[in-house]
């Protein structure tokens, strides 16, 4: 059996597309049929509950009793993967836990998996935020996210000042998540369902439902690109081998236009 | 079961003839008794619609609820024949879209067959044009030659998608005949059904197109069964289309 592995989805900036990440994430590894579990810390409402209702707990993951809940059963519990959907703010907090309750450290000795998307902003202040995670993300795999869902257009990243960031993290790896057509992302807000159960024509409750075709067919292209681009990182490789990713490009020498 | 055709009349380039093929398409179909379904994808010149009010819908497929008008209704009617005006604006918008959303599969899945009449002629960009739909969308593609528009046909540049494509030929009309048929209240069924003082020169036009089209339907039949007993090679699968 593979080893454990906790991926945390986060950003110190809200309203940069954590949870929807964090959803395609969830929908990766159940097409890989790999029992995955998810955290969500929106506490006390969840986001990415109201999705995967069937996968997601609502923690406080600044409370011990919490943390115990996810932490200690990391070797017991039936999923191998544990993804955690850090709630805006919360990334570096979260990551100075794990450093002191000792998860960090079993990570450096080879027993755990950790992986960690670090969704990126627009802003120069999202950069920042690079610097004050990367001390946590030694041992880590790190994959700094540029997420195109919402329209977002890093603006303020002239190729300069990308690089000069970008070049402290000599192990982190971009990642990109392509833009969805806005009516079909609307639609899948409002079903209230994962992407491959939009896609699929079902509702929550694995009835047959009456989608958009149109729709239904941004999203199967869109969540089909977000996923190349996991098998590109060789993400389902990292969880269930462990294995560093031999062949994905460096994010150093990207700057990606 | 004969899977419905979906008939995309299409080029990149405007005035070629794409709303007249349209029209007699849809009246070659109507004289058969066959239930059709037509939509007019030229936003601001809805002739097609216009003249067919009750078969024929305008349709803006530059958004997003517009796409579902159209191929959210395309997929809901398995049975009728749809005939597709396709403004040359969005040509390459259109056949984007197709492929983002992956119609052709699922048209099929559906017992539907898209067959794009593409109307050639020798402008660089068209050609151009059809060899990249020819490379990016695994469906059937007919060349149309109006002979109004070029009076050479480059086979080689306009190659149909398999044998049982060919090409459809639609002849030079002169200027005053072509001022009839423009009429609003033209019908080609129904002037070819009265036989007013014999054959004419539009009897004849007429019925060469019917023909035409008799005899695509046939290629097409004729290419189906070949490849549910396995000859004719298989159909080319050139991308997710």
């Amino acid at each position: 059996m593979s080893k454990p592995t906790v991926i945390v989805v986060g950003a110190d900036k809200g309203g940069v597309g954590k949870t929807t990440v964090a959803r395609t994430l969830l929908d990766y590894f159940t097409a890989h049929h790999l029992p995955t579990r998810a955290f969500d810390t929106e506490s006390p409402k969840g986001t990415l509950k109201r999705f995967h209702p069937e996968h997601c707990d609502i923690v406080d993951v600044t409370s011990v009793a919490d943390q115990m809940r996810i932490f200690d059963t990391l070797t017991s519990a039936d999923a191998s993967v544990t993804i955690i959907d850090v709630r805006a703010g919360l990334l570096s907090p979260t990551l100075r836990a794990l450093r002191d309750i000792g998860f960090l450290d079993a990570v450096k000795k080879g027993q755990l998996n950790f992986i960690i998307f670090h969704i990126l902003g627009s802003s120069i202040a999202s950069l920042n935020e690079i610097e004050d995670t990367a001390a946590f993300a030694v041992d880590s795999k790190y994959f700094l996210v540029k997420n195109f869902i919402n329209n977002t257009s890093f603006f303020e990243w002239d190729q300069a000042t990308h690089a000069s960031y970008f070049r402290k993290l000599k192990d982190a790896i971009e990642v990109t998540i392509p833009k969805l057509n806005e009516m079909a992302y609307e639609q899948v807000e409002l079903a209230s369902v994962p992407f491959l159960t939009f896609v699929a024509n079902k509702g929550a409750k694995g009835e047959s439902t009456n989608y958009s075709f149109v729709l239904r067919g941004y999203v199967r292209h869109w969540l089909g690109n977000v996923w190349g681009e996991y098998d590109r990182i060789k993400l389902n490789e990292l969880v269930t081998s462990g294995a560093t990713p031999a062949q994905a490009p460096r994010v150093q020498a990207v700057g990606r236009s | 079961m004969q899977p419905a055709p979906i008939y995309i009349v299409a080029s990149p380039r405007p005035r070629v003839g794409k709303t007249l093929l349209a029209r007699l398409l849809i009246e070659f179909l109507y004289s058969r008794s066959r239930p059709l379904v037509g939509y007019d994808l030229n936003p601001r010149e809805s002739l097609l619609a216009e003249r067919f009010p009750k078969l024929v819908w305008p349709v803006d497929i530059t958004s997003t609820r517009g796409q579902m008008e159209l191929f959210d209704r395309l997929i809901a009617d398995t049975a009728s024949t749809k005939i597709i005006d396709l403004g040359s604006p969005l040509f390459d918008h259109f056949f984007d879209v197709i492929r983002e959303i992956g119609f052709v599969q699922e048209a099929r899945r559906l017992s539907m067959e898209p067959i794009v009449l593409f109307i050639t002629d020798p402008a660089p960009t068209t050609v151009r044009s059809y060899a990249e739909l020819r490379s990016r969308l695994a469906v059937t593609i007919v060349p149309v030659q109006n002979e109004s528009v070029s009076v050479m046909f480059a086979k080689e540049d306009f190659q149909g998608t398999g044998p049982e494509c060919g090409m459809i030929r639609i002849p030079r009309l002169s200027a005053i005949v072509r001022g009839v048929i423009d009429r609003p209240s033209f019908s080609f069924g129904a002037y070819l059904a009265k036989r007013q003082g014999g054959p004419t020169e539009i009897h004849e036009w007429i019925a060469q197109i019917f023909n035409e089209f008799r005899d695509l339907e046939l290629r097409l039949l004729m290419g189906r069964v070949n490849s549910s007993l396995g000859r004719g090679g298989k159909r080319e699968d050139r991308s997710a289309g």
